[in-house]
């Protein structure tokens, strides 16, 4: 299959499938949220409002209430799906470029590159993936782009394993035999012939990968790690947590986000998989 | 027939018009908390909050003090000043003895004393003018000072200088000695086991001087991180006795409509607890009064006491909290909230507003100790940017806030809370005197404040004998860093004793639930 051809059937049958459907839609529209944000709920949402400790309904100028320090809940869920998302995506795109760089590297070209691109893989596989981002965050300060770089970076390893055997699979494939024959460089055969073809399992990992660097986020925040200066679900989570049994909404409402958002990552991601996975579709 | 049930009916009003008194008996076992896990179990050495809160169950001082912080006798059973101030002589009680069985004499208290002064970081000022400890007999020690110090009566607590056996240190290395962990005392309870990370178990000293106290066989001391778990420990019966509002303050209406838990308010005059803003008055915006004031007006006293501190907390808006009654100047604060007027010292300060609404930016660092501070730090936020100061939060852990504030002074502005401790020589002075600006040294004059006019009246009141005299020069005092702004003295915190009622008779006095315990006793 080359990427043309992904192209012209992917989509069709992506469709087909309502689950998949469901969360693309969810997707769409939490990124919709987010963007708006700024007209959907003007104004800083650490802002302190109204009464503390509204319920969802006492107020109409505040429909999920507000917090123990009188912040608008619906406001907070607004922009904390930005700061959840951009960390979710921006945390991807850095795991994606060090490790298909580092997996196309050592699955092409074998030999002592790889051996070494591969124990400083096993070594980052080595340290749990939370800690290493608390780590890093605690040496930087933390912020949005800070954050998002930790996870990243304490992420990239199964991506870099996931291309590595691709590449090593495919290198000694026909079409591959045929275009070295053929006389074509190393950077032909990489991005032309092997990586169109190794993208398919990389996308699946990627959408679940979005949807832990999420939860990573959310644990940060939780344990009052995040940056304080913006809103996340994880630290309205944890704000709320000492009201769990007074005013549950507090912790229940985020976390309904963060379920929707990583249901919608994971029915993406199965979809996906069925999609682009030849033996799931029977060719 | 009628005359029984009149008499029934006389009985019943009798014993409902009695309340209901019980009496001090003997047995069982309480479960009080400790938060965080102390680093020692006694204070010689170490001044640590956690550490102060066990100390006194094992150890003891030669004083102890009622709610009005009157010095009441406990090892010493007299004591006299000489005329200039310079001489205190305690007579100590006879027939006390350690927990190995070994007399306590004068000696110990010499040794204690001279210990405390060198080692622990607050008793190295309380007792500074200390020179020596004379023990002219078993039963006499008196201290010879080099200049009055006036505040020395109220520190003879046994959390501030506890007495410790002499020898079981002698020839030691104080720090170190393996019995801060595993202390021998005269006090009320024997230490038995300390399980880390989990427990502390005493148990009753059945020798105690005082008898029959104490009147309970165990004490256990539990060690539980999580708010809301102890919340759940106190319902469940596990907890009986835990201060300093150890539950989420959102649960306190579950503890009132628990008939079986109480709040307790009493039992913390030894130590208030004032928080404040504090001021980097390095720092090129904060220098300018004007901003500071500006700042003061934009701060609603009544946010932060209803809606950040849940209403447990009193107004305070100078650095001797109310509780000090003594020394508190009740003046109420010039600069009121007005934001109106926060906004034109900024304009006159030549700060106006951009392009962008912003005037200009701060970074605030609340201090890492609990929700508190962070809630402050984020109400401050948005009251500040509400005048135009766009204030950025920052977060650190504990170690790191100090080291940013106190050495590097990298900072802004923070917020943080502080220790009147037993009195403001002891606890406020190190705010304020120029010559305690060291960087390096934790809560200290951080805001690098330097006023020769508030250095005289703190030096004079260290050493005046007269107390009244002594009060209205902390009152002056108050007056000026209330103009000058320094640092914004906010609120001090009420904190809260939650206890089964089932447990009598436990913040008796000024140390509440950091003293002895040995009059507590289990229904």
């Amino acid at each position: 299959m080359t990427l043309e051809n992904f192209g012209k059937t992917g989509p069709g049958l992506y469709l087909r499938s309502p689950s998949g459907v469901i969360g693309a839609g969810l997707l769409v529209l939490l990124i919709l949220v987010a963007l708006s944000a700024n007209w959907l709920a003007p104004g800083d949402p650490l802002d302190m409002v109204a009464q503390p400790l509204l319920w969802p309904g006492q107020d109409m100028q505040f429909p999920l209430g507000t917090d123990s320090l009188g912040r608008n809940v619906l406001a907070q869920l607004i922009h904390g799906a930005r700061i959840s998302l951009l960390v979710g995506f921006a945390a991807v795109l850095v795991s994606l470029g060090v490790g298909i760089v580092v997996g196309t590297l050592g699955g092409y070209f074998g030999g002592w590159i790889d051996r070494s691109l591969l124990q400083v893989t096993e070594l980052f596989q080595t340290i749990p993936t939370f800690l290493l981002v608390v780590v890093v965050v605690a040496i930087g300060h933390p912020s949005a782009s800070i954050i998002a770089g930790a996870i990243g970076i304490a992420s990239w390893p199964s991506i870099a394993r996931l291309v590595r055997a691709e590449f090593r699979s495919l290198r000694e494939a026909d079409f591959v035999m045929a275009a070295r024959s053929v006389g074509h460089s190393d950077a032909w055969i990489i991005f032309r012939e092997i990586l169109p073809n190794a993208l398919p399992s990389v996308i699946v990992t990627t959408s679940v990968m979005v949807a832990s660097a999420i939860l990573i986020e959310s644990a940060l925040s939780f344990l009052g790690l995040g940056d304080p200066n913006v809103v996340s679900w994880g630290s309205m989570i944890g704000a709320g947590r000492e009201m769990l049994r007074t005013a549950w909404f507090l912790t229940a409402l985020p976390g309904a986000m963060l379920v929707l958002t990583v249901l919608s990552l994971n029915l993406i991601g199965d979809t996906l998989n069925q999609v682009l996975n030849p033996r799931l579709r029977g060719l | 027939m009628k005359k029984t049930y009149l008499c029934a009916l006389a009985m019943s009003v009798l014993t409902f018009s009695l309340p209901a008194f019980s009496q001090p008996h003997q047995g069982g076992t309480l479960n009080m908390l400790v938060e965080p896990e102390p680093p020692m179990l006694l204070s010689v050495a170490n001044s640590s909050g956690s550490t102060v809160k066990v100390t006194a169950k094992v150890v003891e001082g030669l004083l102890t003090y009622d709610n009005s912080l009157n010095p009441k006798p406990l090892l010493a059973t007299s004591w006299s000043v000489s005329k200039d101030g310079k001489e205190y002589t305690f007579k100590l009680r006879k027939g006390v003895k350690w927990h190995d069985g070994k007399p306590f004499t004068s000696a110990d208290v010499a040794f204690s004393i001279l210990a405390v002064k060198k080692y622990n970081s607050r008793g190295a000022s309380t007792f500074a003018n200390v020179t020596d400890v004379k023990t002219p007999d078993a039963y006499t020690a008196v201290f010879v000072l080099s200049k009055p110090a006036p505040y020395l009566l109220a520190a003879l607590s046994a959390t501030e200088a506890p007495i410790i056996p002499k020898h079981l240190y002698e020839g030691t290395d104080i720090p170190t000695n393996p019995y801060n962990n595993a202390p021998v005392g005269t006090g009320p309870f024997k230490f038995k086991e300390w399980k880390r990370g989990s427990y502390i178990v005493y148990e009753r000293n059945p020798d105690y001087w005082d008898k029959p106290k104490p009147y309970i066989d165990r004490l256990v001391v539990k060690i539980i991180p999580d708010a809301a778990a102890r919340m759940i420990a106190f319902e469940t019966g596990e907890l009986d006795l835990a201060g300093e509002t150890p539950v989420p303050l959102a649960d306190l209406d579950r503890v009132k409509n628990n008939l079986k838990l109480g709040i307790e308010t009493r039992g913390y005059s030894y130590g208030p607890t004032q928080t404040r803003i504090e001021f980097n008055l390095d720092n090129p915006y904060l220098k300018n009064l004007k901003v500071r004031q500006a700042i003061a007006h934009a701060i609603n006293r009544e946010v932060l006491k209803s809606t950040v501190w849940y209403g447990y907390a009193v107004d305070s808006p100078t650095p001797i909290t109310p509780e000090l009654a003594k020394y508190h100047d009740s003046t109420p604060s010039p600069y009121e909230f007005n934001p109106k007027k926060a906004e034109q010292l900024l304009d006159e300060a030549g700060f106006p507003r951009g392009a962008n609404g912003v005037r200009f930016k701060l970074v605030h660092d609340a201090m890492p100790y609990g929700d508190g501070f962070k809630r402050v730090g984020e109400y401050l936020k948005s009251a500040l940017g509400k005048v135009g100061i766009e204030v950025t939060l920052r977060t650190q852990d504990f170690p790191a806030y100090i080291k940013r504030v106190y050495t590097d002074r990298d900072f802004d502005f923070t917020n943080h809370s502080i220790s009147n401790l037993s009195d403001p020589t002891v606890g406020v002075q190190r705010l304020y005197w120029s010559k305690s600006f060291k960087p390096g040294v934790a809560f200290g004059n951080g805001s690098h404040y330097s006023n020769p006019e508030v250095d005289k009246l703190l030096e004079q009141a260290a050493e005046e004998q007269d107390p009244a005299k002594r009060a209205e020069l902390f009152k002056k005092f108050q007056r000026i860093v209330e103009v000058e702004l320094p640092d914004v003295n906010l609120v001090q915190l009420r904190r809260l004793t939650i206890y089964n009622k089932r447990v009598h008779d436990h913040s008796i006095d000024a140390q509440g639930l950091n003293g002895s315990l040995a009059d507590a006793y289990i229904e």
